[in-house]
């Protein structure tokens, strides 16, 4: 009974996603400087954006997408993840952003769904 | 045929994990002060550590565990996720903690098998 052959379709593609959010921070917040009360609306909105494309693909994925968009003062910033999955079905892509006054960086996690 | 029950061990638990969360970054960076050199060791320390902990609850879960340090300085930061997962199993839980020198900001995402 030959129903599903897993093959390139399945497998989280990094490129793919990472062009998909470099187009949508542009999007949302390529021109602009950092502002305090818009930038509850941009994480959120980048995040939905994304969330959107991603989806659209049509893989048999469920997706984690985390943005974080921080002021450019001096301060630093760090941040790491750790993964407790299927490493030969999911994935993830890092996309860091900045312009002269913030940076952006979002991370979109896919874990495979179990068909 | 009873197979699997669903009850509580199978949902995610969110003050569980919240728990285990703030156990594993007070002892990582309790009580320190925010240096640049360390800081990188600190939030691998951190991860490592809630997911140890979260793999030994024994759950049909992968975990997806995020940590976020800054330095005290007057920056502003603003993060945001979405997920499209299953409502009913998903679930996740955010931990922001703080010292004098620094904030520390830790995620974890959980998705049932």
């Amino acid at each position: 009974m030959e129903e599903y052959h897993p093959g390139d379709e399945v497998a989280f593609n990094p490129d793919e996603a990472s062009n998909s959010v470099k187009e949508c921070i542009e999007g949302i917040i390529g021109g602009v400087d950092y502002s305090q009360n818009k930038v509850n609306q941009w994480t959120a909105t980048i995040v939905e954006h994304s969330l959107t494309q991603l989806v659209k693909q049509g893989k048999p994925f469920k997706y984690i997408v985390n943005c974080a968009v921080m002021q450019k003062s001096g301060a630093g910033l760090h941040t790491a993840s750790s993964c407790y999955w299927d490493t030969t079905t999911d994935g993830s892509c890092t996309v860091r952003w900045e312009n002269r006054t913030m940076y952006c960086v979002v991370s979109v996690f896919a874990v495979a769904v179990a068909l | 045929m009873d197979e699997f029950q669903t009850g509580e061990e199978t949902a995610f638990v969110v003050d569980e994990v919240s728990t285990i969360i703030k156990e594993s970054v007070e002892a990582a960076i309790g009580g320190n002060t925010y240096q640049h050199s360390r800081v990188n060791q600190w939030t691998t320390n951190v991860v490592e550590m809630c997911l140890s902990q979260l793999s030994k609850l024994g759950k049909p879960f992968k975990y997806i565990v995020t940590c976020i340090i800054m330095q005290k300085n007057g920056a502003g930061l603003q993060t945001a996720s979405s997920c499209f997962w299953d409502n009913s199993t998903d679930g996740s839980c955010t931990v922001r903690w703080e010292n004098k020198s620094m904030y520390c900001i830790v995620s974890v995402f959980g998705l049932a098998i």
